[in-house]
């Protein structure tokens, strides 16, 4: 680690002085190989109780899809407005969930924490951003499934598939503010981590995963809106869109591009400083 | 309470002969605890608001003190005198309330294995420590053979760490904890774990970090292990300083 050791001998200096954004932030940098360590080693321990051990990180996902395609797709049929129901599921549960997850780990990185925050000092933001990484990394076995399905679904690959990884991207920043911000909001209000799966719950109906939302924003401008403001649904059109491309008749709206944007930069960067702004009472309990 | 000045007399503004390695003017901490320690729905819905009943601990009361680079400080008190909460505040890992703490270099409390994951091998434990610390790859990777002989768990390191009796996962916490060699050291409670060969290997650890110009200060209630590694005494009693100087004179008033 740069510079502690050194800067060791010369004068005395606060013990208490909170670091100032961008030494937080280097700090922050320098940490980077443990969050990459804790984020594989969380994978690998798991599963490493149950009997199938790690390949449940591929069934997961295909149980998932199956259960909600058993539901909504066979016994509900909302399928009106997709070509194929399953692709189009198996793409929004998928981008949906990683934000759920990040979030809902997020939320409890920081109180599961606390004989290690009293014992070691480092910035605290590293418990959230860890927590979305270890849901990134999970999420590529995830995202690797998804596309084994499609292609067994009949979709053949294009270009559009090359800006997936794009959206992936954009949807990590947008899960890094959610994830500093349901940790902080949980050492305030321990029940947030309780409130947070009916949150998700509803977003989930909210955002278009299970339905095409296009029937219903048809001439009324104002859902049409309400859709385009919601985070998720921004997120899951953009993915889908890379995934479907031209099969579905209508080009992306560019309201969703910029909305899924400005949501994504804002919540990195508001979710971390106002995560910031209480790193002194992480550690006290 | 007056402050007993057995010998070393502290606080003096004139400028030491060897540097002050930690500067404590007049410090208080203070928390709240809860007695219903969380505000949750349930206090709602029961109607009593529970999370209002708290009571402010005081733990350490208008406390100054200079320790100066070399010095391996042992601090005595009975349970709950404030010894911990000090500790903490040096590593900067509790609020002071009111006061300053100054220290020159890096603090750092051993308390790594809170770090360390049950799951995982005594292998990928001392990686994750060692990031946790702070260190990067490279460095851990070329100390991995010295740490596993220092704790002396040899095949035991393949193992996950949960199959670990208490004292060798203390061990394993302790090597990780001084494989870099802070400027100062902070323990609590650490070395009251481990068998008597492993106790003897720790002391002379702590006292080659000494050697090398660092500051010790550790927390315990064995008075011989200060008696063996300190050169100096502080005798805390419910956040106030009792006394301060050399450990015979100190440890003697406070078995008394």
């Amino acid at each position: 680690m740069p510079g502690t050791a050194q800067l060791g001998q010369s004068e005395l200096r606060d013990a208490h002085e909170s670091a100032r954004l961008i030494p937080y932030l280097r700090e922050v940098w320098a940490r980077r190989g443990y969050i990459w360590y804790v984020s594989l080693n969380e994978l690998r321990t798991r599963q490493i109780t149950n009997v199938l051990g790690n390949l449940w990180h591929l069934l997961n996902p295909l149980l998932t899809i199956g259960v909600y395609y058993i539901i909504f797709g066979l016994l509900l049929k909302v399928t009106r407005g997709t070509e194929n129901f399953l692709l189009f599921l198996t793409v929004g549960l998928f981008v949906f969930q990683f934000t759920q997850k990040a979030t809902i780990d997020g939320a409890r990185s920081i109180v599961s924490n606390t004989s290690l925050l009293k014992g070691v000092k480092f910035p605290r933001a590293i418990l959230p951003i860890t927590a979305t990484v270890t849901e990134f990394v999970a999420s590529l076995t995830t995202y690797l499934m998804m596309f084994v399905i499609l292609l067994i679904g009949g979709e053949s690959p294009r270009w559009t598939w090359l800006l997936f990884p794009l959206v992936i991207i954009l949807q990590t920043v947008f899960n890094l503010g959610t994830s500093m911000v349901a940790a902080r909001m949980t050492t305030h209000f321990r029940d947030t981590t309780q409130i947070l799966p009916f949150v998700f719950r509803l977003l989930l109906y909210g955002s278009g995963v299970i339905y095409s939302v296009d029937a219903y924003v048809e001439d009324n401008p104002g859902a049409e809106l309400l859709f385009t403001l919601n985070p998720m649904y921004c997120l899951i059109t953009m993915a889908r869109w890379t995934i479907f491309g031209s099969n579905v008749d209508a080009p992306i709206d560019p309201a969703v591009i910029v909305s899924g944007i400005v949501w994504s930069v804002g919540s990195a960067v508001l979710g971390f400083l106002w995560f910031r702004a209480a790193e002194e009472r992480y550690a006290r309990d | 309470m007056p402050v007993t000045e057995l010998s070393a007399p502290t606080g003096a503004p004139e400028i030491a002969p060897a540097p002050i390695s930690v500067a404590i003017d007049s410090v208080d901490v203070k928390y709240r605890v809860f007695e219903e320690r969380y505000f949750s729905m349930r206090d709602l819905v029961s109607g009593g608001f529970k999370m209002r009943r708290s009571t402010d601990i005081h733990a350490v009361q208008n406390l100054s003190l200079d320790i100066t680079t070399g010095e391996a400080v042992g601090i005595v008190g009975s349970n709950g005198s404030g010894k911990s909460s000090l500790l903490r505040a040096i590593a900067g890992l509790q609020s002071i309330q009111s006061g300053s703490i100054k220290v020159r270099g890096q603090a750092q409390l051993l308390g790594v294995n809170a770090a360390l994951k049950p799951l995982l091998s005594g292998y990928r434990n001392i990686m994750l420590g060692g990031l946790a610390m702070g260190l990067d790859r490279e460095e851990i990777e070329a100390e991995m053979d010295n740490i596993v002989e220092f704790s002396g768990l040899g095949n035991a390191m393949n193992r996950p760490m949960n199959t670990y009796s208490s004292g060798m996962a203390a061990r394993l916490a302790f090597s990780i904890a001084t494989i870099r060699v802070p400027d100062i050291l902070l323990i609590d409670e650490a070395l009251a774990v481990g068998d008597k060969d492993f106790r003897e290997k720790s002391l002379q650890r702590i006292s080659d970090i000494r050697a090398q110009a660092g500051t010790v200060i550790m927390v315990t209630h064995s008075l011989g292990e200060i008696r063996a590694s300190c050169t100096r005494a502080v005798w805390l009693e419910k956040g106030v300083l009792r006394a301060d100087g050399a450990v015979d004179d100190v440890l003697n008033s406070y078995e008394e």
